[in-house]
């Protein structure tokens, strides 16, 4: 388990992460999604201990992470530009990964190496970018740690390498009960292989639920009034635990975002005095952009 | 074994259930039957193994499926549930034929409509 508690870091005087806290589930997949700037990355690299969070604390497994090489050796961490030394080839980075985590599969590597269609002989220098995300993201599966942490690592990938790469994490999910946080601008994929999603923005968490509840608690809903009734009139008396997270008027015609019980929100529209309903769930490039639309009239509360 | 609908909206798991409850029904899958593994059913789709098993929770809560420990899951008896689905069906169709009355739509009106949809299937 993942505990980030009341996490912030500073870039001079701009604040990447801003007092964030969040907890990622073992043997889950956790999505971390968010507007650009919004501290995706950093958040992943605190994690990674790659920076030192300013204030707060990152636990694993009930261990602080910063300055703990012991712990270092439970995850690994894909950045968005990989890193490696000049010259080096595939079979030089198994070599030296295979040093620092005990875990690591080099059969398994090699095979799913030819599968890919990747000389391990071949310098990365000369691969493409995608090329280098798919053999840093097959390093990270067989390194056979706890953790995986990847920095959009699907953005970049063509759809035939993206199912294979989920159905890569689905399989380690299932065998040896992988963990993996992945950030990504690919929200679609995301709602494949993610159980919990977390929404950031300017630094803090906007949201942080299980994708299925997400789903499951946003609803669109487009209705038609009648030619004598206003809006006010028949949408009178929002039940108990449905909020209105966004409406939109033309004429008769109107559109609503709900927060609330799928089975509440129907029998209120069911008892209105309206001419047609229908009712949708949102999708998770929806919930994100209702979400952050939601906060978008109100950034200073989020920034102090 | 089952086609996902990327443009669907609903959760995945739902749509698994669904599926799979749809295969039951119209026998495609017998009693007795062996259920897709968890793990090759969510490599075979590209989704989270907890989704599939969501899915076969929900399955066998509902009688669709039963786990015999370490060898995995099976097609269940289904006479009662066809009974249930049927009177479900049933009910469905008495508000559709409420629905109608609304539209003038006699019951002489629906059996001819169903008399031809029956002969062009």
């Amino acid at each position: 388990m993942i505990e980030i508690k009341n996490v912030t870091k500073n870039f001079d005087d701009f604040k990447a992460v801003n007092n964030i806290t969040l907890h990622i589930r073992e043997k889950e997949t956790f999505g971390l999604v968010g507007t650009n700037g919004a501290g995706k990355s950093t958040l992943l690299r605190m994690i990674a201990d790659i920076y030192k969070p300013e204030q707060g604390e990152i636990i694993i497994d009930g261990e602080n992470i910063y300055d703990n090489p012991t712990m270092k050796s439970n995850f690994f961490f894909i950045s968005d530009e990989q890193y490696y030394p000049k010259n080096a080839n595939a079979k030089y980075l198994i070599q030296f990964y295979c040093s620092y985590y005990p875990g690591f599969n080099k059969k398994r590597c090699l095979s799913l190496l030819e599968n890919f269609d990747l000389n391990p002989s071949k310098k990365i220098d000369g691969f493409s970018k995608g090329m280098k995300k798919q053999l840093f993201m097959i390093l990270g599966i067989c390194a056979g740690t706890k953790y995986l942490l990847c920095d959009e690592t699907f953005d970049g990938l063509d759809p035939v390498i993206r199912q294979t790469v989920k159905s890569l994490i689905a399989n380690d999910m299932m065998e040896r009960g992988l963990t993996s946080v992945i950030s990504s601008h690919n929200l679609r994929e995301l709602e494949d292989i993610c159980d919990c999603i977390g929404l950031l923005h300017k630094g803090g968490v906007l949201l942080s639920d299980e994708l299925n509840s997400l789903k499951l608690n946003l609803h669109k809903v487009q209705f038609i009034l009648k030619d004598n009734l206003t809006a006010e009139e028949s949408a009178s008396g929002i039940p108990d635990g449905v909020s209105v997270v966004y409406k939109e008027h033309h004429g008769r015609l109107i559109t609503m975002t709900l927060e609330g019980n799928e089975a509440t929100i129907h029998s209120w529209f069911q008892s209105m005095d309206i001419v047609f309903y229908e009712m949708i769930p949102l999708t998770l490039e929806e919930i994100f952009i209702s979400k952050t639309r939601e906060v978008g009239y109100n950034v200073k509360e989020i920034i102090f | 074994m089952i086609l996902l609908d990327y443009k669907d909206r609903r959760p995945i798991y739902e749509q698994v259930t669904e599926k799979f409850k749809t295969l039951i029904l119209s026998g495609v899958l017998k009693e007795g039957d062996s259920m897709p593994s968890v793990r090759s059913l969510a490599t075979s789709l590209s989704v989270n193994p907890n989704t599939i098993q969501r899915a076969y929770a929900k399955l066998e809560q509902d009688d669709f499926i039963y786990t015999v420990s370490g060898k995995g899951s099976f097609v269940s008896c289904i006479d009662t549930l066809m009974t249930e689905q049927k009177r479900d069906w049933f009910h469905r169709l008495d508000e559709l034929v409420k629905e109608g009355s609304i539209l003038h739509i006699s019951p002489e009106e629906i059996y001819e409509h169903i008399k031809q949809a029956d002969h062009s299937s």
